[in-house]
C-alpha cells in the first residue's frame, strides 16, 4: 500500500461520520440525490455517489430522514428532507464535532 | 422496442432484491442514472456514450442493489463469524472421532478385514466433516441474513470470563491433577490384576476361578505390574519438572512395553485363564472374534491417547517456554 492510499483510506475514516451530519444539516432544504451530492462536493465535503445515495436510504429507514418523490418534472425525483430525530441528532453530532476539535486543538497546544 | 442499456441495468438490479423493494429500487436507479447522464451530456458526450460510462461506473449491479438495501455481501460476517467457527470445531471435535470409532466398530463386530474397517472409518469421517462443515456454515449464513429484532443482537452469544482457555502452560495445580488421577487408576489396576488371582466375587461363575491365566505368573503378570510401577514413577516424574521430549519419548515406550505384549498374550489366547473361559461359556456363540476385536480397538486406542496426550501437552509446555525465554 502506497503512501498516498493509506492517507486517503484514513482520510475516508475520519470524514465518514461528517457526511452524515453534512447530510442533516443541508436536508433541512428538501433536495434530491445528485443535488446534494453537488452541493456538498461544492462545499469541500467530499462524498462519492456510491456511498450517498445508500447512505440516503439508510438515514431515513432510521428515522432521520423522510422522503417524497416529486413527479412534476419528467423524470421523478425523491426528495429527502431531515426529520425531527434527524434534527436532533445533528445537534448532538455538531456539539460532540465541537468537542472534538476543541480536544484536538489543545492536544496541538500542549505540543508546542 | 428493444430494452435500453439502462432497462436491462435495472432489472438485474432489482430482481435480486426482496419484491416489495423492488419498485423502489428501480425508481431511484432511474433517477440516478437520469441525473448522472444527463451530468456528462453537459460536459459533451454523445447520449451512448455517457449512458455506458455511468452504469460501467454504477458496477455490478447485484452488488449495487445489495449496497441500497443492505444486504450482506458475505456469507457470514463479524457478528457471527467468532460464534460459528467456535461451534464449528466443537462440533467437529466431538462427532468426528465417535462416528469414527463407532464405524470402526460395526465393521468390525461384522466381521470386516482391518483394511475395511479403516478404510471406512476415514471415508466416514471425510464425510461427516464435509456434512458438519456445510451444514452449520447454511444456518450461519441464513441467520446473517435475517434481520434481528430491534434492539436485539440476535443469535449471536454474549461473551463472558468463563470462556478464557485454560492456561497454556500445564501450571502445578493441575499437574497436581493428573498425577493424583494418573496414580489413583494404576494402583487399581495393579491391585486389580492381584485381585483376580482370588475370584471375582461379583461374578458368579468367577467366584473362585482366576480369570487371567495363572500360569502368567511366571513372568508376564510381574512385569505388567513392575510396568505400572514404572508409570507411577513417570507420573511422578511428570509433576516434578513438567513434559519435556524425553519424557514424551518414555511415554511412547511405557505404552509400547504394556499393550504390545498384552495384545500378543490376548491374540495368541494366552491371556486368559481357560478355566475362566469354559465357567463364562466362552466364546459367546458367534460373539467371540467381536468381543476380541472390541477389546483390541480399546487397548490400542488407549495407549494412542495417552502418547498423543503426552506430545501435545510437551508441544504446548516448549512453546511456553519459548514464549518465556
Amino acid at each position: 500500500m502506497s503512501t498516498d492510499d493509506l492517507t486517503a483510506g484514513h482520510l475516508q475514516e475520519l470524514r465518514r461520520g461528517t457526511v452524515v451530519l453534512a447530510c442533516l444539516i443541508r436536508l433541512r432544504t428538501a433536495d434530491y440525490g445528485y443535488a446534494l451530492l453537488e452541493s456538498l462536493n461544492a462545499l469541500g465535503i467530499t462524498v462519492d455517489a456510491n456511498t450517498l445515495y445508500p447512505l440516503l436510504r439508510r438515514l431515513e429507514k432510521q428515522g432521520l430522514l423522510t422522503s417524497e418523490w416529486n413527479t412534476d418534472e419528467a423524470r421523478p425525483r425523491k426528495f429527502y428532507r431531515t426529520s425531527p430525530a434527524g434534527e436532533r441528532l445533528a445537534e448532538t453530532l455538531t456539539g460532540d464535532w465541537k468537542l472534538i476539535d476543541a480536544a484536538l486543538s489543545r492536544l496541538t497546544g500542549d505540543d508546542s | 422496442m428493444t430494452a435500453t442499456l439502462t432497462d436491462r441495468y435495472v432489472w438485474a438490479a432489482a430482481r435480486s432484491v426482496p419484491e416489495a423493494q423492488r419498485r423502489e429500487l428501480e425508481r431511484e436507479l432511474r433517477e440516478r442514472i437520469g441525473d448522472e447522464t444527463d451530468a456528462l451530456l453537459d460536459q459533451g458526450s454523445s447520449p451512448e456514450e455517457a449512458e455506458r460510462a455511468v452504469l460501467t461506473e454504477l458496477g455490478d449491479p447485484v452488488a449495487l442493489a445489495a449496497g441500497y438495501v443492505d444486504r450482506p455481501l458475505q456469507l457470514i460476517g463479524p457478528r457471527y463469524y467468532l460464534t460459528w467457527w467456535r461451534l464449528l470445531k466443537l462440533l467437529l471435535a466431538i462427532v468426528v472421532p465417535i462416528s469414527a470409532v463407532g464405524v470402526a466398530l460395526g465393521k468390525a463386530i461384522s466381521g470386516a478385514p482391518i483394511g475395511d474397517v479403516i478404510g471406512s472409518a476415514v471415508v466416514v469421517s471425510l464425510s461427516v466433516v464435509v456434512h458438519i462443515g456445510f451444514w452449520t456454515t447454511l444456518v450461519f449464513a441464513v441467520l446473517e441474513r435475517s434481520p434481528a429484532p430491534e434492539g436485539k443482537r440476535g443469535l449471536d452469544a454474549l461473551w463472558t470470563l468463563d470462556q478464557l482457555p485454560a492456561t497454556v502452560e500445564p501450571v502445578r495445580t493441575s499437574r497436581l491433577a493428573d498425577l493424583i488421577a494418573a496414580v489413583f487408576f494404576l494402583v487399581v489396576f495393579a491391585v486389580a490384576i492381584v485381585w483376580q488371582q482370588f475370584g471375582i466375587p461379583w461374578v458368579p461363575q468367577l467366584e473362585s476361578v482366576p480369570l487371567l491365566d495363572p500360569a502368567l505368573w511366571s513372568f508376564w503378570l510381574p512385569y505388567f505390574i513392575a510396568i505400572i510401577g514404572l508409570e507411577i514413577l513417570f507420573a511422578v516424574a511428570v509433576y516434578a519438572i513438567g513434559w519435556t521430549w524425553w519424557l514424551a519419548g518414555v511415554n511412547v515406550l511405557l505404552n509400547l512395553a504394556f499393550t504390545v505384549p498384552a495384545l500378543w498374550l490376548l491374540l495368541e489366547g494366552r491371556l486368559f485363564n481357560p478355566d475362566a473361559l469354559a465357567a463364562m461359556g466362552w466364546p459367546w456363540g458367534d460373539a467371540g472374534p467381536i468381543v476380541v476385536a472390541v477389546a483390541v480397538v480399546t487397548v490400542v486406542g488407549v495407549a494412542i491417547a495417552d502418547v498423543v496426550d503426552g506430545v501435545v501437552k510437551t508441544w504446548r509446555a516448549s512453546r511456553e517456554r519459548r514464549t518465556a525465554a
